[in-house]
């Protein structure tokens, strides 16, 4: 088994945080490599693949695994890959790519609210975060920058400096929603990393209306344009390396990653430090799989915190028809929620929750639906105008609290390349269900202000889930009830750092990634001031 | 930012790349070539069509038999404006009645038609057989489109999987379902067309920045 190459950093996962953090530390002369356990793929294989899916509302069906570097699949039949534990399904989905999951995301780049980050302090739920929002708010502007974010600045969450760009122009369907709900709430324009305006030499938006899967023109930002940054920076990318195992040495320091190529032939690189970015499942995985004899829990798991405190945010919605026509499926797709309910002394009590507005187009849905009930003839168009017209859906964004019993570990099940799979335990609990409960009034007074008929709540006890995988690696000040420290960092390993969601103590109301890049960019900053980087490149720079 | 060489690409291509494994999750293209029969006077124009691996011209599609000579006076009825499709043999033309059925008063692409049909009757081989089956109950019961899947789910017919496999494929352009479903059409599925005044299917650029800020017309 060659030692074939080596670095000053070795980041594992090319996603938008691993790609980002690796662009940085190679801008600041440091020799990077990159390990990506999935294959390169170009947006318009993606887009192709979408146009000619048989199930256009699985999002995940554009992005089908490599057999040697499986995620979990559940249409049209599960892959089992994601083994469920119970006793609530953890239906997870992610991309094992180069550029990782938000390629398929629908570019909402969210900052928390300030208490979101002093939750068990405030309010005597979850934990507090070891540092606060202000303390954030730098790497927060930074991360937007770095996307390309536009927003309106009524988000509740304070800023210094303005939005790199204005709110994306609104759609037709939501300015009407905000102007009926005007007497009851204020509808917000979201903060998504998606152009108003040519940026960063990417197009503005021109409403493809398939923000996910794939936007078609990269008027989003997604992880794919972050690893092709890092590359551009000089970090050197390795896909189709699917990392198995890191090995230490006898201080406990990590000494190498293995990783095995699509064949199954295992290589070996060493570097100076370690930064695991394969998401919030992927990494607590991988640090489970390197158990050694000093270490026979995992790496960085003497705390037994890793893989523990899973959350994600679920969801549950209300569908009805309005009484005026407005077309959803115009412009993008996610562009308006209401922030009413982030925040407050009621989060001693329920899950504080975000309500979202969905803009995707009705007409598959609608179709579907009409199948299903057999309307067939001319009656068929008219029906399926009305539906495409008039439905419109809402859902609430719920907050789950950190707890251990809430897990990812090894299944004795392996996957294609023999390597044990991810395991999950998950629950809804019962101040997750409480707010869920407070939401629907909500619901009902939002489709009464919009004239709405025909309400179809989302099946009681069943929770749609958002994809925001949190908590695995959390972070804390304690080495004992913690995985990392403020700075990400291993407490039990020196040159192991980890850049992911995964890190994030609490999850909050808003999509995890720009926190998770936030953090991870603040990482970054404390790597380069501990260490002098660049003076000694392990492997030449690219370009 | 280097190494982005596609931010100028906006049509997205059918670039297969040589992982083999893609192999099984691209479909072929879609519409290539795409000539649609409207009304009753279209079918004679010069048009090419898929027909396994020979191309059939205009001069081919007159010996061909029209929809109409085909069915009886009620289904005739229900369906006037399909009258004038070609059709190659009686199994076709009552995949073609039943989908004029269904689909209500929309032009049926030739083309698409003959791509659908084939793709069914891959999936079921008794598929011809029970949408004959199925026209002539309809003839013979003088059952309205709307009333046509009540009846046959009602009487647990074995005929009731037709009409939503027929409706799947046109409305939605999939037929098959499960591991076996696959997208026949997209952008022409009639589901998209029916809504095209107003909405585009997503991937397709709705307009510039900010034109979807108006009241749809």
């Amino acid at each position: 088994m060659p030692d074939l190459t080596a670095a000053d950093f070795v980041i594992i996962g090319s996603g938008i945080i691993g790609s980002t953090v690796a662009r940085k530390l190679a801008q600041a002369g440091a020799s990077v490599l990159i390990l990506e356990a999935g294959p390169r793929v170009t947006r318009a294989e993606i887009v192709a693949r979408f146009r000619n899916s048989p199930r256009r509302s699985d999002w995940m069906s554009p992005y089908p695994p490599a057999p040697w570097a499986p995620h979990p699949i559940y249409q049209p039949q599960s892959n089992n890959y994601l083994v469920q534990a119970g006793p609530y399904p953890y239906e997870a989905e992610y991309v094992r790519q180069v550029g990782g999951t938000t390629w398929h995301w629908a570019a909402q780049a969210w900052r928390n609210v300030p208490n979101d980050f002093r939750i068990k302090s405030l309010y005597n739920v979850g934990a507090d975060w070891p540092f606060g929002y202000d303390d954030l708010e730098p790497y927060y502007q930074e991360a937007e920058e770095l996307m390309g974010v536009s927003g309106a600045p009524n988000t509740g969450s304070p800023r210094k400096k303005p939005f790199p760009m204005e709110p994306v122009a609104e759609p037709f369907a939501m300015r009407r929603i905000r102007e009926r709900l005007a007497s009851a709430y204020e509808v917000v324009t979201n903060t998504t990393a998606r152009n108003s305006r040519t940026y960063d030499g990417r197009p503005a938006c021109c409403g493809n209306n398939s923000c996910q899967p794939i936007c078609p023109i990269d008027a989003q930002y997604h992880g794919g344009l972050a690893a092709y940054a890092a590359e551009a920076a000089g970090a050197k990318l390795i896909p189709d390396a699917n990392v198995y195992r890191l090995d230490h040495d006898e201080q406990g320091r990590i000494s190498a990653g293995l990783y095995y190529d699509p064949d199954k032939i295992s290589h070996r690189v060493t570097g100076k430090t370690f930064i695991v970015a394969a998401n919030g499942i992927e990494s607590p995985r991988l640090l489970l799989l390197s158990a050694s004899d000093k270490f026979p829990r995992g790496l960085a798991n003497s705390s037994d915190m890793v893989g523990r405190n899973l959350m994600d945010h679920p969801s549950t919605s209300l569908t009805f028809d309005a009484d005026e026509d407005l077309w959803l499926g115009r412009g993008p797709q996610s562009p308006s929620s209401i922030g009413l309910m982030r925040d407050g002394s009621f989060r001693a009590e329920h899950a504080p929750y975000r309500l979202d507005f969905t803009n995707i187009s009705r007409v598959d849905s609608a179709t579907s639906a009409l199948i299903d009930q057999g309307v067939y003839g001319d009656e068929f168009a008219r029906r399926l105008r009305y539906s495409a017209a008039r439905e419109l859906n809402v859902k609430n964004v719920l907050e789950i609290l950190p707890d251990p019993n809430h897990r990812i570990t090894l299944s004795d099940q392996k996957d294609a390349m023999g390597i044990p799979k991810p395991q999950t335990h998950y629950s809804i609990d019962d101040y997750t269900r409480r707010g869920h409960e407070r939401s629907q009034q909500d619901f009902r007074r939002i489709a009464a202000l919009l004239g709405g008929s025909n309400l179809r709540f989302s099946k009681e006890g069943s929770y749609a889930n958002n994809q925001h995988i949190c908590g695995t690696l959390s972070m804390g000040n304690d080495p004992k009830s913690s995985v990392c420290d403020q700075w990400a960092r291993a407490h039990d390993h020196e040159n192991l750092y980890l850049a992911s969601t995964g890190v994030l103590p609490t999850c909050g109301t808003c999509n995890s990634t720009e926190n998770g890049l936030a953090v991870a960019i603040r990482t970054v900053r404390h790597i380069l001031s501990e260490n002098k980087v660049g003076d000694a490149p392990a492997v030449p720079r690219a370009g | 930012m280097g190494g982005v060489g596609s931010y100028t690409e906006l049509v997205p291509t059918l670039a297969l790349n040589s992982r083999s494994y893609r192999s099984s999750v691209f479909p072929m293209p879609l519409n290539r070539g795409r000539y649609i029969l409207k009304g009753r006077t279209g079918y004679r124009k010069v048009f090419a069509m898929n027909n396994g691996n020979s191309v059939l011209r205009a001069s081919d599609v007159t010996r061909r038999r029209l929809l109409g000579s085909l069915l009886t006076a009620y289904t005739a009825s229900l369906i006037p404006w399909a009258l004038a499709q070609p059709v190659d043999d009686r199994d076709q033309g009552a995949f073609l009645a039943v989908s004029a059925i269904i689909a209500g008063r929309q032009a049926l692409d030739a083309q698409l038609a003959k791509r659908l049909y084939d793709a069914l009757i891959v999936d079921d081989m008794s598929f011809s057989s029970m949408a004959r089956e199925l026209l002539s109950l309809i003839d013979a019961r003088k059952i309205e489109p709307l009333n046509l899947q009540k009846v046959l789910d009602a009487e647990k017919s074995p005929l009731a999987g037709i009409p939503r496999a027929v409706a799947r494929a046109w409305f939605l352009g999939i037929v098959g379902s499960g591991v076996k479903a696959r997208c026949i059409a997209y952008e022409n599925a009639l589901n998209a067309t029916i809504v095209s005044d107003v909405l585009k299917p997503p991937t397709y650029a709705y307009g510039v920045y900010g034109s979807w800020t108006g009241k749809p017309v």
